[in-house]
């Protein structure tokens, strides 16, 4: 971490567990984290090592057995349900692997749906949403449904979406597991420029060293825990 | 939240099928309770404002006995007590054709004080001039409403006959009332002509005066003891109140298609909810709050109540003229006579349609809306996890549908009469149910699966096990289809027996060979006693019916003089038949029937006051005797001691008992010779005749209760319809995995035919007992409490199995085009979709 630079994201003894049956098997165990502002940072691991956890706990979409969760100076954690998803439709701007976009919405709706639960005026939103479709290079397709976009396009789309309120967190889960090496490179690349224009701060969970390459450094997860870098 | 709400409505879009069923659902469950209402509340609304006019400005009327008033009455009242605003009437039944019509003799020149009728082309004071002089000079001369004579074809001047008390006589139609309708069940004539043809001169049946509360009361103080004078507007209530339990039942009915509807609606709210976990997990990871994905379902609930409850008020409004005519025939048949020329449409009955339709939608919408915002936002939720939730909840919804099932029964053992508590009762028995139904479907499918696999393979395998492995799903629609299957199983059972209840007593009650009668009391004494001389004839009964009005209610008197050996017809209750018949044929005391017990609280042993010519008399109550009378409960007495109090020498009908049973056409044609040798032409039959005739207005007055049952069916089918096509669509990916594992098209169909056939025979098999549980609180509960009726439960495993096959029907062809879609899908576009 640069410690130049003020902490955006701090996790303290963040603990997850899921119950299989009789046993409690541990997902994330006692897991420290800090995060500068503006800084991207990998996430590695094997499957099932914790990545996707991690990342839904500090999204607030899941929350811990232990631990706590610092974003942009709100504790994350001891906020009740309705005030975290409020915090997280404002501050956080989610990237998945399988897109998640919404086949009903045409792009430019899925993009504008973000803007409006924030309360962004039409006449705003109209032109922000122009500016992103033009910058991940899909402006022409603003009208078409996902389900005739290609993966690299449908995850553009994901992007434009993750970043149109301009989130101060970027959560980026395998955003180039369902894509080709030629479609990832395009994504990530895209991911990385924008975030940084933004000034934002980025966590990405990837099995790829070419995406990991475009961090400012990597976190590696075992078993629950970060190994020692 | 437009953007999220628009993603949503598009997902319902793009299920037309099933988004227009879930429509038609509420819609149909909207349209039989404004019809039924509108059917009653026209019927009800005819007969008031029918009152109403032949009522006028009066406040009170003065009646007698069976035997009606001495009209010297009347005159002693304007001379002696200057009552000015004083109308006689003369009332009787009379019949043009097939219609039956209520005869009103009336004496225009008081009639002025009281009505104001108003004559087509004949309004000013010289025409009515002329109809007085009609009246007086014209013998005969009639008026009748401008839409009867429109629909009879009749024009003023035509000459037509008309039957009063079983006599043939000629009428002409002097005028028409100009009266919107209201006076539709009417024939007006002069009050002398009316006595003339029911030969009751001297006698009216009513005194109709325009009173004070002071000049009432001293009126009542000297008025003799063998008439009463009666508040006007109490006796139309006391009138209609004989129709409120068929009217309530219609209700009870109405809203048991609701219920129905409502689970419907329930299973088709929980699909379009689960079918959308994932929108609504994306909807919930990127921001939307519990608070706004509730309140988005929920308006998506209200806008699809709010466009059932409309398209249902339009087809309520055209179902409710179609009852009408139903629930008109019924109430001439067994309450009182009334014509209804129009549906009377009002902003209550629309606004109760409506909101019956939007609160089942958005009650049905609530608890998946409630699951849906409470689901925690995770995209990785599996379908697993879920399914795993709804396998835990179900052992403790089984207790709580148990408990539930024992709270229905404790509310039907503590309230004794009350019918509301009976229809309370219904629902928590329907609820109770339901939640013990996905339990018994976990269970059976599990022992159900291994036995599919050897006789259909894997893909039956997959098929049944699939039931029980989402439950989540196949659940709701198991009980609402069960639910359906057993409203239609409880109320076929209900009507079946009831009707098998009717014909034993029809059975045991009509002993004599022969029947014959005429209304009001119109058989010619000379008639009587010629028929009963004939030769065949052994013995004979005779009965008399009339209705004696107090303050509150109507009793209907029935005066027998029995038959040796007839006695045994009658069947009573609680006394000993041998002691009660003896005290019944020489002191003051009657029988009362079975529902007029109920009603009145009375038992054997207690004492009735009745208004008789020499004043109210207390009678002792013998006992209650076993009856179906559909028209109204009756109290039985022995006609020496009705003679005794009453000044009425009239029949209405004689049983003839004859020698040789052979010869009963034979005598029947004598009979009907005879009548017309006294101008009477008499409705004679064999006993077998009426009581086919008997079972005849029993199953029109059922033809309503039938038109709700297939109404309740027509929901149920659309309903499951509905739910077997969103089940197997929501499989589409699944099944498209399987077709690219090597299942081929007619495997996969035949997967799809096992699985909705096994979910239909199910809840088939559901619906057995709940159907039987059904029917005995219709039976045991509803319809004794509304009518005091006791019925003996007929489970007939006719409609039982009908109950099956039902389900089993509804649910394969709700199956059949998934089945054909699954057998012409390609396997990568299916695995490809959402």
């Amino acid at each position: 971490m640069n410690p130049s630079r003020p902490t955006e994201i701090r996790a303290a003894g963040l603990t997850r567990r899921y119950a299989e049956g009789s046993r409690q098997h541990t997902v994330l165990d006692a897991v420290d984290l800090d995060v500068a502002r503006g800084e991207c940072v990998a996430i590695r691991g094997r499957s099932g090592s914790g990545k996707s956890t991690l990342l839904n706990l500090l999204a607030g979409i899941d929350a811990p057995d232990a631990g706590s969760v610092d974003l942009s100076g709100t504790r994350l954690t001891d906020l009740d349900e309705r005030r975290r998803t409020l915090f997280r439709r404002r501050h956080i701007g989610f990237v998945y692997q399988a897109f998640n976009l919404i086949p009903t919405l045409s792009v430019a709706d899925n993009v504008r749906l973000v803007l409006e639960l924030n309360g962004e005026p039409q006449q705003t939103s109209h032109p922000r949403i122009g500016r992103l479709l033009e910058a991940v290079g899909l402006h022409d397709r603003a009208d078409s449904f996902p389900d005739v976009l290609s993966g690299g396009e449908q995850q553009r789309v994901a992007i434009a979406r993750a970043l149109a309120h301009e989130p101060t967190v970027v959560l980026a889960d395998e955003p180039t597991g369902n894509l080709d090496d030629a479609a990832a490179e395009r994504v990530i690349e895209l991911l990385d420029r924008l975030v940084r224009q933004q000034g934002g701060t980025m966590l990405i969970a990837t099995h790829s060293a070419r995406v990991a390459a475009f961090c400012d450094r990597t976190l590696t997860f075992h078993a629950g825990k970060v190994l020692p870098g | 939240m437009l953007t999220a709400a628009k993603a949503s409505l598009a997902y319902l879009w793009r299920q037309p099928w099933q988004l227009a069923m879930a429509i038609t659902g509420v819609c149909i469950g909207v349209a039989v309770i404004i019809a039924v209402d509108l059917a009653n509340a026209s019927a009800r609304l005819a007969f008031v404002e029918s009152l109403e006019t032949v009522t006028g400005e009066a406040s009170h009327q003065i009646v007698g006995g069976p035997g009606g008033i001495d009209e010297t009455l009347y005159a002693r009242l304007r001379t002696g007590h200057g009552l000015d605003d004083a109308a006689p009437v003369v009332e009787a039944e009379a019949q043009l054709g097939e219609r039956r019509f209520n005869l009103l003799g009336v004496d225009l020149f008081a009639e002025g004080a009281l009505r104001d009728y108003r004559f087509i082309g004949n309004t000013d004071a010289a025409s009515s001039d002329s109809l007085f002089r009609r009246f007086l000079l014209e013998p005969g001369s009639v008026v009748l409403s401008a839409q009867t004579a429109a629909a009879l074809s009749m024009s003023a001047g035509d000459t037509f006959e008309i039957a009063v008390g079983g006599r043939v006589e000629r009428a002409t139609l002097a005028a028409t009332f100009d009266d919107d309708g209201r006076l539709a069940a009417f024939v007006m004539t002069d009050i002398a002509t009316a006595q003339e043809w029911l030969r009751t001169p001297g006698r009216l049946s009513r005194i109709d005066l325009k009173l004070d509360g002071a000049e009432a009361d001293a009126l009542s103080a000297v008025l003799p003891s063998d008439v009463r004078l009666l508040n006007a507007a109490g006796r139309t209530r006391a009138t209609l109140e004989m129709s409120n339990a068929f009217m309530i039942n219609l209700h009870a009915m109405s809203l048991l298609a609701l219920l129905v509807g409502l689970f419907l609606i329930y299973n088709s709210a929980s699909f379009t909810v689960l079918q959308r976990r994932r929108l609504f997990g994306i909807l919930r990871a990127i921001g939307v709050t519990r608070r706004e994905l509730f309140a988005l379902i929920m308006s998506e609930a209200l806008l699809l109540g709010v466009a059932a409850g409309a398209l249902g008020i339009l087809l309520g409004v055209w179902l409710g003229e179609q009852l009408l005519f139903f629930v008109t025939r019924s109430i001439n048949d067994l309450y009182f006579r009334v014509a209804v020329t129009d549906v009377a449409v009002s902003d209550l009955t629309l606004f109760k349609g409506l909101a019956a339709g939007i609160l089942a939608s958005l009650a049905a919408a609530a608890v998946p809306a409630f699951e849906a915002a409470h689901s925690p936002p995770r995209l990785s939720l599996l379908r697993s996890t879920l399914e795993r939730r709804a396998g835990s909840l179900i052992p403790a919804a089984a207790v709580a549908g148990l408990g539930i099932l024992v709270l229905a029964s404790v509310t039907l053992r503590l309230s004794e009469t009350s019918l509301l508590a009976g229809l309370i009762a219904i629902f928590l028995l329907i609820l109770g149910a339901a939640l013990s139904i996905p339990w018994l479907v976990m269970k059976t499918t599990a022992r159900l699966a291994p036995l599919a696999d050897r006789v259909g393979g894997v893909a039956a395998r997959l098929a049944v096990a699939g039931i029980g492995n989402s439950l989540s799903r196949t659940g709701v629609a198991i009980i609402a289809l069960a639910v359906a299957v057993s409203a239609s199983v409880g109320v076929s059972i209900m009507v079946d027996s009831f009707r098998s209840s009717v014909n034993d007593w029809l059975e045991q009650t009509l002993r004599a060979d022969v029947y014959l009668g005429l209304p009001d009391g119109g058989l010619d004494p000379g008639l009587v006693e010629a028929v009963a001389s004939l030769d065949g004839v052994q013995a004979y009964s005779t009965s008399r019916r009339s209705l004696l009005v107090t303050g509150d209610r109507q009793t209907r008197l029935i005066a027998l003089d029995m038959a040796p050996g007839s006695y045994a017809g009658t069947e009573i209750l609680d006394a000993d038949a041998a002691a009660v018949w003896p005290q019944w044929e020489s002191r003051d005391a009657v029988l009362i029937s079975e529902p007029y017990a109920w009603q009145s609280g009375l038992s054997a042993g207690d004492s009735l006051l009745l208004p008789t010519d020499r004043g109210e008399r207390a009678f002792d109550v013998l006992g209650v005797y076993q009856s179906y009378d559909l028209n109204g409960s009756g109290v039985m007495i022995s006609r020496s001691i009705y003679d005794r109090h009453w000044q009425d020498r009239r029949i209405d009908s004689m049983g003839l008992y004859l020698a040789d049973e052979d010869s009963t056409a034979a005598l029947i044609e004598r009979v009907e010779a005879l009548g017309k040798t006294f101008e009477q032409t008499l409705f004679a039959n064999s006993n077998v005749a009426v009581r086919d005739l008997s079972l005849s207005i029993f199953d029109r007055t059922f033809v309503i209760t039938n038109i709700l049952y297939w109404l309740a069916i027509g929901v149920a089918v659309v309903g499951i319809l509905g739910s077997m096509l969103a089940l197997e669509l929501e499989r589409s990916r699944e099944l498209g995995l399987l077709r690219a594992l090597g299942l081929t098209p007619g495997q996969l169909a035949q997967s799809i035919g096992v699985q909705t056939g096994t979910i239909g025979l199910l809840s088939g098999l559901a619906s057995i007992p709940l159907g039987a549980a059904m029917a005995w609180v219709l039976i045991e509960v509803i319809n004794r409490r509304a009518f005091g009726w006791k019925i003996a439960v007929d489970l007939e495993p006719l409609y039982l199995g009908a109950g099956v096959l039902l389900a089993v029907g509804a649910a394969i062809a709700g199956g059949l085009y998934p089945a054909w879609r699954a057998a012409t899908i390609q396997p990568a576009e299916a695995m490809r979709e959402e």
